[in-house]
């Protein structure tokens, strides 16, 4: 695990000093609508069981490890 | 905050991580892979997370940063070999949407991911510019500019436009395209 995967290294292009077209409102209002039922289609969909065991694997661990190890081992 | 209202906080936030990792990279098994590296970096760098800023912002961070150093090649391969994740993941939803839903998923696997991702932010996850600034390590202007090229490429994609393309009862950009395909227009 590396610090450097938390920082922000992208540099800034300075792409933003270009023309840009407009679009039509109701074109972008339509993009944004199939935006949204693209991205809470995939919200809704059930989350697999291996991160909520993942979790509780992990928080277990660090309660044994602050209780000053117990049994159990598993990770 | 306690080890337990982070795991709570990080629980919450894992449709949102699913969905930004499956759009990013065009693949449920790549997203979930991507997402599990993520909680464990999280996990791992806790302390690092500031109470009151936003956890979802932070994670975003954490998960874009893994996906550009280790996944990017990996998600480029198995589109190639696999095409893209529309068909297989659209199962919500009545039939005509889904079709939709597989149009507009292929034209957005087409955006570049620098304009793919930041209009997935601010477009569908509630992140706001700044929120997707920072993310991106860009200037705000950066990020409008970017999602002004999103939408106006998708809208080449999807073939709408122009006004005439785009009926009052259309649920989605995707359906114009089926018909606008077909229909010469003015």
């Amino acid at each position: 695990m590396s610090d450097v995967d938390l920082e922000m290294t992208e540099p800034d292009r300075g792409d933003d000093q270009e023309l840009e077209p407009i679009l039509d409102p109701k074109v972008q209002e339509s993009i944004g609508r199939s935006l949204k039922a693209h991205y809470d289609d995939l919200v809704n969909a059930p989350i697999p069981d291996k991160f909520l065991v993942l979790l509780a694997q992990l928080e277990a661990q660090e309660q044994r490890a602050s209780a000053g190890g117990t049994t159990n081992e598993r990770l | 905050m306690s080890a337990s209202d982070f795991k709570d906080g990080l629980i919450k936030e894992i449709p949102n991580l699913r969905a930004f990792a499956a759009s990013l990279s065009g693949s449920m098994q790549l997203a979930d892979d991507l997402v599990q590296d993520t909680l464990l970096k999280a996990w791992g760098n806790s302390d690092k997370f500031e109470p009151g800023t936003s956890l979802r912002a932070w994670l975003f961070t954490i998960l874009r940063n893994t996906y550009y150093s280790l996944y990017r090649k990996r998600g480029r391969e198995v589109q190639d070999s696999e095409g893209t994740y529309a068909e297989r993941i659209a199962v919500h939803g009545n039939q005509e949407s889904h079709l939709d839903l597989a149009d507009f998923r292929k034209a957005l696997a087409k955006l570049p991911e620098e304009q793919r991702e930041v209009l997935i932010m601010v477009g569908a996850t509630g992140l706001s510019y700044e929120e997707a600034a920072e993310i991106c390590g860009v200037a705000i202007g950066t990020i409008k500019s970017r999602v002004n090229r999103a939408r106006t490429k998708l809208a080449e994609l999807l073939s709408i436009g122009g006004l005439d393309d785009l009926g009052p009862d259309r649920q989605s950009a995707a359906a114009v395209q089926r018909t606008g395909a077909e229909i010469v227009r003015l």
